[in-house]
Formats: C-alpha cells, sequence, structure tokens
C-alpha cells in the first residue's frame, strides 16, 4: 500500500515537472521506482552489489582482450580501407600511426584500456584535457590521474566520436526492443496462462503449435514478410513505411522528427519470437504451479479462481519468464541486427553491421563494448529482482 | 436440538482415466456430530484423502468426479441442511474456509513461498469476514499467540521458509482456524513431521478442540495417532468402510481382520520380535473379475500371532555376545562435518553450522546400528559422511583398517560397491525415465559386477524375486508402483553390488505403517540372509528401537547416548532421550480408556 502511494505522488510530480507529457511522465516514474526499490536493496546488501560489479567489470576486460585480438588477427587492414584502392604506402603508414595500429598488441590494449576506464593515468596536457574533458584528482610529474567519461574514441570512416554515434543509436534501439518486449511479455503471458487453465483444449494446442511456429521463423524471415505484406501491399491502408528509422529529418524545416509509425512493423517482427517463448514458458511454468500444494491451500480458503490465479500462482511462476525474458531483452538491447538491417532502422543494430562492414573499429569495438555492459546491468537487475520478488532466494 | 453436524451418504467419488475408472470412494456412509473428532484411517489408496476432498469439493475434476451420494450439512440456526454436493463453485467457496476448513499433509508445500505467513492468514480472515486490515492483522497475531508460536509478531511477518515444519504446520492450523470453522478436516497434518513435533502438534489440537466449539475429521495411516485423539473411528480400506465405532472398542476388541493388521503392524516397545505382523497374516484378499474383492480371515487373535514371532530375552543375549565378540568391522574417530553459514567477500567461510561435531563410535559386523534424532540434529549428515557422499572438516572413518576419507578416487569406487544407502524418499530416489531393470543393473555395469548383460539381467529377476517382486516388473516404470513397492526396488538397487555394510536413512519414514512394517520384514531377512550390517537412521525411536542392537541417540551433531537399544530404552540416561521416548505414540488401551473417561 505504501510502495503504491509513494509511486503515484511520485507520478503527479514528474507529470508536473514534464509540464504534463504523460508517456513521458510515465517512463520515468517507473524508471524511478524501480531505480529507489533497487537502490534500497544495494544499502541492503552492498556485498552482494559489490561482488556482481566486481565480476561485470571482469568481464567488460575480458570481451575488450578478445575483441581486440580478434581484429588484431584479422587479415585486413583498417588503414587501407579508409583509403580504398588507391592508397599509397605512405598513406596508409600516416594512417597506421595516427590511429595507433602500428603499436604492439599489448600497447594497444593497455591504451584502449585507459582510454575507456573512467579513473585512468594520461599525460597532463590541454591536448589531452581538450580529447577527454577530464577532471583532475591527482598529479604525480607529467601525468595525472583523472576522472571521466570512457572515451570511446572516434570513427575511422567518418571521423564522428563513437560515444556520440552510440548515443544517437542507443534510444531508438532502447524504444524498439522496449516495446517488443512489451509486447512479447504481455501477448506471451496472458496466452500462457491460458493455455495452462485450459490444458489440451483446443486452444492450449492451438498455442502451442503457433509458438513452436513462431519461435522456429528466424526474425530476418518474419521481417521481410511483414514488411512485404503490411509495408508494401497493404501498405497503402495501413499507411506503413516498409523501411525506415525512428527519426528523421523534416524535409521543410530540416528539424528533427520522430516517426513513431516506423516502430510498429519492426517491433512486430522483434517481438513474435519473445512471444512463442514466453508463451511456452508460462504455459509450462504455469502448470507446475497449478499442481502444487499451496494452491490447493489457496482454494480450501475458500478463494476465488482469479485470486488464485493471479494472486497465488502467477507470481510463484513467473520467476523463470522473467529470467528469459530479461536475457533476451538484454540481447535485443546489443542491437536486433537482422530486424534493424532489412527496415533500416537506425539502431545499434545498423550502426554496428554497418561499422562491420567497413571494418570501423572503434565503432564495432564501442558497440561490442556497450552490449557486454547492458549484460552485466541487466544480469545484476534480474538478480536483485530475483531476489525480491521470490524470498526464498539466498542473498549474500 | 439434533447435534448432528455433517452426514455423509453412499458416497461415490471416482477417478476416470484413459485405463478406466478407480471407485477411489465407493458407496460410503458416515456422521458427525458437534463437538466430536473422528479418525479415518486407511492405508494410501484407501480413500480417506479422497472421502475429506470430496466434502470439500476439492477433488481435481477431470479426472475425479463426486458420482452420487450426499454430503448434508446442518448449518448452526438453519433446519434444513445443504448439499454441499449440489451447491455450484461460486456458492461452496462461502463454506470453504468458513464453516469448513482444511489442514494438509506436507506443511513445507502447503503454504505459498512468496507470501509472508501473516499475509496469507489475514487474506482468509478478510475473504470471510467483514474487518479491515488492521482487525485482520490483529486477530492474526493473536491466532498465531493461540496455536502457540514463539514471537507472534515475528512469524507474521515471516516467510514460510524461514519457519521450520511444525512451526508451519501450526501456521496452517491458525489458517484453517481463522474463521471458526464448524468442522476442521485434518489430512495426515502430522505425518510429515517427526514423532516429537508431531507429539506437540497432537497437544495443540486436543487443547483447541476443548477450547473452540468444532468438531474434527482426522486422517491418518497410524492407529497409533488415532488413540490420541479421536473419539470415534472409521477404518477405510480400498474405498469402503470395514469397520467404525467408538475409539475404545475399536482398540479393545477390533473385529474386522484389516483393523487388526494395523494395529498389530506397530514396532512394539516392550518386547523384541523376528518378524512385524502384517495386513497380510490376517486376510486374504480375493480379486473377483468384476473388481469387488472377497476377505476372508486368516488368524483372529492379534495376541496369538504376536507371540507366535516374539524373540526370547536370552536370544537376543546370545546374538549380542556374538556380535561383540569380534573386530568392529567400521570405527569413526572425533569425526567432524561443518557447512559454512556465513562467507566473506571472497568466499571464505567465517562462520559454521556444526552438523556432525566430534562424533565417535565403533560398528560391529553384522550388527544394527541405530541412529535416532530430531530433523537437523546431524544423522543424515553423519551418515553421508561416512559414504564421502559429504566432505568431512576432520576425523577419521575407518573401515576394515582403510581411513575412507582419504581413500584415493580409484579405491573409493571398490569401496562404494561394498557399502550401500537406501534413501528416504522412494518417489524421488528413482529415476522415472528409467525401467526399474535398468535402475537394478546401472550399478553393476559401472561396477563391472559379472561378464555381460545377460547375466547381470538374470540376476535382477533375482534380486526382484529377493524383494518380493516378480521378474515381470523389469520393464515397468517406476511411477507403476506404490510407495511400498519402490522403496523395495531401492533395495534390490542397493543389493546389486552384493554390498556387505548398508545405510538406511530414514528408508521407511514416508511409508505408511502398514508398508513401513513389510519393509522393516524384508530388511530384517535380508539380515539373516546375507549377514548385513546395518546403520539405521529414523527421527522415530520405535523404529529403530526394533530394528537396532544398539542406538546412538544424536542431538546437536553431538552423540548425546549409546548402548544397548533395550537398555536405552527401558533406562533414558538423557532427558532428550526421555523426550523422545515420551514423544511415541503408544495406541494403549488403557491409555486411551484414561483419554475417553475424562
Amino acid at each position: 500500500m505504501l510502495k503504491g502511494g509513494i509511486a503515484i505522488v511520485l507520478f503527479l510530480i514528474v507529470l508536473v515537472a514534464r509540464k504534463f507529457d504523460l508517456i513521458g511522465a510515465l517512463l520515468l516514474t517507473g524508471g524511478l521506482v524501480a531505480g529507489l526499490s533497487f537502490l534500497r536493496f544495494a544499502a541492503q546488501h552492498p556485498a552482494f552489489i559489490a561482488k556482481r560489479l566486481g565480476y561485470g567489470a571482469i568481464v567488460i576486460l575480458l570481451v575488450t582482450l578478445i575483441i581486440l585480438s580478434i581484429i588484431y588477427l584479422a587479415p585486413v587492414d583498417p588503414a587501407q580501407l579508409t583509403f580504398g584502392q588507391n592508397a599509397d604506402a605512405a598513406m596508409i603508414e600516416q594512417k597506421q600511426k595516427e590511429i595507433g595500429l602500428d603499436k604492439p598488441l599489448t600497447t594497444q590494449f593497455r591504451l584502449y584500456l585507459n582510454d575507456i576506464s573512467p579513473i585512468s593515468i594520461h599525460e597532463n596536457s590541454d591536448y589531452n584535457s581538450n580529447k577527454y574533458q577530464f577532471f583532475k584528482l591527482i598529479h604525480f610529474g607529467k601525468q595525472v590521474l583523472v576522472a571521466k567519461t570512457p572515451h570511446l574514441r572516434e570513427s575511422f570512416q567518418s571521423g564522428r566520436k563513437v560515444s556520440d554515434m552510440l548515443a544517437e543509436a542507443i534510444p531508438q534501439t532502447l524504444i524498439l526492443a522496449a516495446t517488443a518486449m512489451f509486447f512479447g511479455i504481455l501477448i506471451g503471458v496472458v496466452l500462457g496462462i491460458i493455455a495452462s487453465l485450459k490444458q489440451y483444449s483446443w486452444f492450449d494446442n492451438f498455442a502451442v503449435i503457433i509458438s513452436t511456429l513462431g519461435y522456429s521463423l528466424p526474425s530476418y524471415v518474419t521481417g521481410i514478410i511483414i514488411a512485404i505484406i503490411f509495408g508494401y501491399y497493404l501498405g497503402p491502408y495501413t499507411g506503413l513505411n516498409i523501411q525506415g528509422g525512428l527519426t528523421d529529418v523534416d524535409n521543410f524545416t530540416g528539424e528533427k522528427i520522430f516517426v513513431w509509425k516506423n516502430l510498429i512493423l519492426p517491433a512486430i517482427a522483434l517481438g513474435i519470437r519473445p512471444v512463442a517463448l514466453i508463451t511456452q514458458l508460462t504455459r509450462s511454468s504455469m502448470l507446475d504451479v497449478l499442481n502444487e500444494d499451496y494452491i490447493r491451500t489457496a482454494r480450501a480458503k475458500g478463494l476465488s479462481f482469479y485470486a488464485v490465479i493471479f494472486k497465488h500462482a502467477l507470481r510463484n511462476a513467473l520467476n523463470p519468464v522473467l529470467t528469459a525474458a530479461s536475457g533476451w531483452f538484454a540481447s535485443l538491447l546489443a542491437g536486433a541486427f537482422f530486424v534493424e538491417k532489412v527496415f533500416n532502422f537506425n539502431g545499434l543494430g545498423l550502426l554496428t553491421i554497418n561499422a562491420l562492414v567497413d571494418y570501423d573499429l572503434p565503432v564495432v569495438l564501442g558497440s561490442v563494448l556497450f552490449a557486454a555492459f547492458v549484460f552485466v546491468i541487466i544480469n545484476i537487475l534480474v538478480d536483485v529482482f530475483y531476489a525480491i520478488l521470490d524470498p526464498r532466494v539466498a542473498v549474500p | 436440538m439434533s447435534r448432528k453436524l455433517l452426514e455423509v451418504n453412499n458416497l461415490k467419488t471416482y477417478f476416470t482415466t484413459g485405463e478406466g475408472t478407480t471407485k477411489a470412494v465407493d458407496d460410503v456412509s458416515f456422521s458427525l456430530n458437534r463437538g466430536e473428532t473422528i479418525g479415518i484411517v486407511g492405508e494410501s489408496g484407501s480413500g480417506k484423502s479422497v472421502t475429506s476432498l470430496s466434502i470439500m469439493r476439492l477433488i481435481p475434476d477431470p479426472p475425479g468426479k463426486i458420482v452420487s451420494g450426499e454430503i448434508l450439512y446442518y448449518e448452526k440456526g438453519k433446519d434444513k441442511p445443504v448439499d454441499l454436493t449440489q451447491l455450484s463453485e461460486r456458492e461452496m467457496r462461502y463454506y470453504r474456509g468458513n464453516e469448513v476448513a482444511m489442514i494438509f499433509q506436507e506443511p513445507m508445500t502447503s503454504l505459498n513461498p512468496v507470501f509472508t505467513c501473516g499475509n496469507q492468514v489475514t487474506e482468509a480472515i478478510r475473504l470471510h469476514q467483514n474487518v479491515n486490515a488492521e482487525e485482520a492483522k490483529k486477530e492474526t497475531i493473536d491466532l498465531f499467540a493461540k496455536v502457540q508460536l514463539p514471537d507472534p509478531e515475528r512469524v507474521f511477518n515471516a516467510y514460510p521458509h524461514q519457519l521450520s515444519g511444525g512451526q508451519k504446520q501450526r501456521v496452517m492450523i491458525a489458517m484453517a482456524m481463522s474463521c471458526n470453522p464448524d468442522i476442521l478436516i485434518a489430512d495426515e497434518p502430522t505425518t510429515a513431521l517427526d514423532v516429537t513435533v508431531q507429539k506437540t502438534i497432537l497437544e495443540l489440537m486436543n487443547e483447541l478442540r476443548r477450547e473452540i466449539d468444532a468438531s474434527i475429521i482426522f486422517i491418518t495411516h497410524d492407529l497409533g495417532v488415532i488413540a490420541e485423539i479421536a473419539d470415534r473411528v472409521i477404518v477405510m480400506y480400498k474405498g469402503k468402510i470395514v469397520e467404525q465405532g467408538n475409539v475404545y472398542d475399536i482398540f479393545s476388541n477390533p473385529q474386522h481382520p484389516y483393523t487388526k493388521g494395523l494395529l498389530a503392524c506397530r514396532p512394539p516397545l516392550d518386547y523384541r520380535m523376528h518378524q512385524l505382523p502384517v495386513v497380510s497374516d490376517f486376510m486374504d484378499v480375493e480379486m473377483k473379475e468384476d473388481g469387488s474383492r472377497i476377505i476372508t480371515e486368516k488368524a483372529a487373535s492379534i495376541q496369538e500371532v504376536i507371540e507366535s514371532v516374539k524373540i526370547k530375552p536370552a536370544e537376543t543375549a546370545q546374538r549380542h555376545e556374538d556380535l561383540y565378540a569380534k573386530e568392529p568391522i567400521l570405527k569413526v574417530r572425533n569425526l567432524q562435518t561443518w557447512f559454512p553459514s556465513k562467507r566473506n567477500f571472497f568466499g571464505k567461510p567465517l562462520d559454521y553450522v556444526k552438523a556432525v561435531d566430534d562424533v565417535s563410535f565403533d560398528v560391529y559386523p553384522g550388527e544394527t546400528l541405530g541412529l535416532v534424532g530430531e530433523s537437523g540434529c546431524g544423522k543424515t549428515t553423519l551418515g553421508r559422511t561416512i559414504l564421502r557422499l559429504q566432505k568431512a572438516k576432520g576425523g577419521e572413518v575407518i573401515y576394515n583398517g582403510q581411513d575412507i576419507l582419504t581413500l584415493p578416487q580409484n579405491d573409493l569406487k571398490e569401496l562404494r560397491k561394498d557399502m550401500q544407502i537406501i534413501f528416504q524418499d522412494p518417489y524421488s530416489s528413482l529415476n522415472p525415465r528409467m525401467t526399474i531393470g535398468n535402475a537394478i543393473m546401472e550399478p553393476m555395469q559401472v561396477h563391472k559386477v559379472l561378464d555381460n548383460d545377460k547375466q547381470r539381467k538374470e540376476r535382477v529377476v533375482e534380486l526382484l524375486e529377493t524383494v518380493s517382486l516378480e521378474a515381470r516388473h523389469f520393464n515397468r516404470y517406476p511411477h507403476e508402483f506404490s510407495g511400498g513397492q519402490r522403496q523395495r526396488i531401492c533395495v534390490a538397487r542397493a543389493l546389486a553390488l552384493n554390498p556387505r555394510f548398508i545405510i538406511c536413512d530414514e528408508s521407511v519414514s514416508a511409508l505408511d505403517v502398514s508398508v513401513q512394517a513389510q519393509v522393516l520384514n524384508l530388511l530384517i531377512e535380508l539380515r539373516e540372509k546375507f549377514d548385513f550390517t546395518y546403520i539405521f537412521i529414523s527421527h522415530d525411536l520405535s523404529v529403530v528401537k526394533f530394528m537396532s542392537d544398539r542406538m546412538i541417540v544424536m542431538n546437536q551433531g553431538k552423540i548425546e547416548e549409546m548402548g544397548k537399544a533395550d537398555e536405552i530404552y527401558a533406562n533414558p540416561q538423557k532427558a532428550y532421550t526421555e523426550k523422545l521416548i515420551s514423544a511415541i505414540p503408544k495406541g494403549r488401551v488403557e491409555d486411551i480408556k484414561a483419554r475417553v473417561l475424562v
């Protein structure tokens, strides 16, 4: 009760502060409430969080090492790629020096880590100060220990800062992934519950067959089918585009505008497999839970059918669903490569695929690192919410 | 005014599956008066639980269905009874929990793990009574105090996994009592609990029934428990009532051979027996083609049957003299098994639970050493540590001159052939996807016993016959067998490697008293035939005493008392041992007489 009250007050404050932008306020309040319960948990179990963060740092370190090694071993020279066929040896050497490819792997690795670490040591110069935008902590000699936002370097191709490119792509992917997962969880859980309650009925069989089919189809196949049917053949009726990103530039004013309708088809294409997975998981998990003794206890109390299902059964059945859905969400956040490519949706997936095609190392590294970061954070969050949902999960 | 509260007339509840129809409850009639406690007793499959679930209308449908009959409930202040079988689901919900409440067998799984205990009880209160959250909370805490839960405020906010089994069952009782029901159905409420906890729960229920104006239907497989609580007894066998009457009459002068069997199969405390009497000593059952059964009586007097298998004290003395003249086969010295309870950041243990704490004893070849104590006393951990299924912290376990704890992995395999364990739960210790023949053959293949699978198969058939199963069972799966049969399969599997030393870890605790007797008889028979040495672990001192030559009483990881089983029972030195002895439901006629007359 208390928690609900706090959430409503919070929502009203945010609503006023956001000048009555309803959707924005809802999202923000949701985030705030989740964040607050997370912080409360973190304050109660600091060692648990510290340990997970420690593991996370190791994961990111290893990912960086592996990606750098693969790139170093690949028989392609990014410096040459930037100039194409007409490059001469001197130009390539110059470029290699510029982007640090002439140095040994260990040095490259050390330099890159130093760049991405929030706490790092740099030469105390105006050039560096400008480049990293750092905050000096301790001086020793010519070097200085600084705090900064991770520096992901610049794209070989466009020369733009990788962090800027990511910052542009991430919101699109985030919105796409969240919509797809919302769609997946909502429909999947509802279908799963109905199927479990009517086990072996025609609906149950239908749900199982359809979800198996949906799960077996790769997203690029469903993506293309959906794009052709709803964007092309039915395009005049649905008013949807075959391709296109979430943001566009208005042809007349030159302002950045949101094209919300471009979200619909990719979100459906991306959501079909989660729907299938979550339907089956919810179904089998509900079937297990419905046979538990405490469901019989709840019925013996005289509770109504809906109270038994939604209060007593569902909460117990959702844990495996939560685990699967969060893992999936994390992988979508890393970029829905195929679907973004099919729909030419300007998110992280498209950015990464294009960078791979061009061998644009800093961009590839940046997006892979971001993906690793997302996985680590989501896994910590899931562990925490697991512990909040199920009091039996022991927290050291 | 009529004192009648519930009347069950010609109730038939059938279960229909693809394989046919099972008449779980077949034409059952009985009545329950206000303020009365009736006990329904029978083995699993007798239909006693289905009867109670039928009254609650909680039969899982499909496959179950109340086919015919009436369940008349005489509500207070109304002149006409309601027939519960005719109510709609919505109407029935008013009676469930409110007028008819139920306590289930498994306190461990009967409470929802994700809600606090307080929440689950207030939910029932607020469902049937018009009170606000504050009042419901106060009422719940009062109830928790009434069922003698320690620190009711804390229990209110505790989750089920934070409580012990006995405490959970108290929460269940509080929940069942929360709306002052007229009828309280207790379906094996103490079966999953330790004997000592069972005693406290029975005492509590006896107190409560004096205090509140409720009638109790108490369901159990154990007549000893019935003796402690019921006014009237109904004996059920295969869906039918075979005998019903006053508790004193049933115990002093049982009529039906099945009742006699149930009375006689409980392990005796005052004397020793070669074998426990079983139900089939008293009656033969013949199945007719139409599915009906003809029961013929074999022995009329319980006393006669018991006298025929009694052991004279002199025989026991001789056996012990022979046993203890030999060198010990197993020496346990200062054994410690500790579990880390707290770890620091790097996973280094800071604090321990001392499950086995400095335990030393000897086991002589051919003897049965009993290990008795409440759950959590460390007896199971001790058994597992001896077999190295659990890592020891320190000490020695010397078997035939070798220290098991320091044996290299290769020699350990040799040892595993010699020492076997039979676990508590016959339901989960067999792989459901493996035929029982293969399950018994598997250890033989691992240890390369016999030359080829053909010979091994023959040996499995032999083993199945040893445990009174048949060769045709080889290709069946575990779910096709009853609990007692499964435990016999587990025994056969343990025998497959020709072991000399067997640890039975609560091997009969999950079984009905009548089935327990059969498995105990089998274990004794095997001991005589193959000269086995047993360590027999149980929480029930009566079973341990029946089986063992010597016994060890364990408490909090330490040995409380050790000695000849008969001597410890006759003359316990420690208060803890006395507590275990007094917790055994004795089922003595004089006790019942004293209780009923009060």
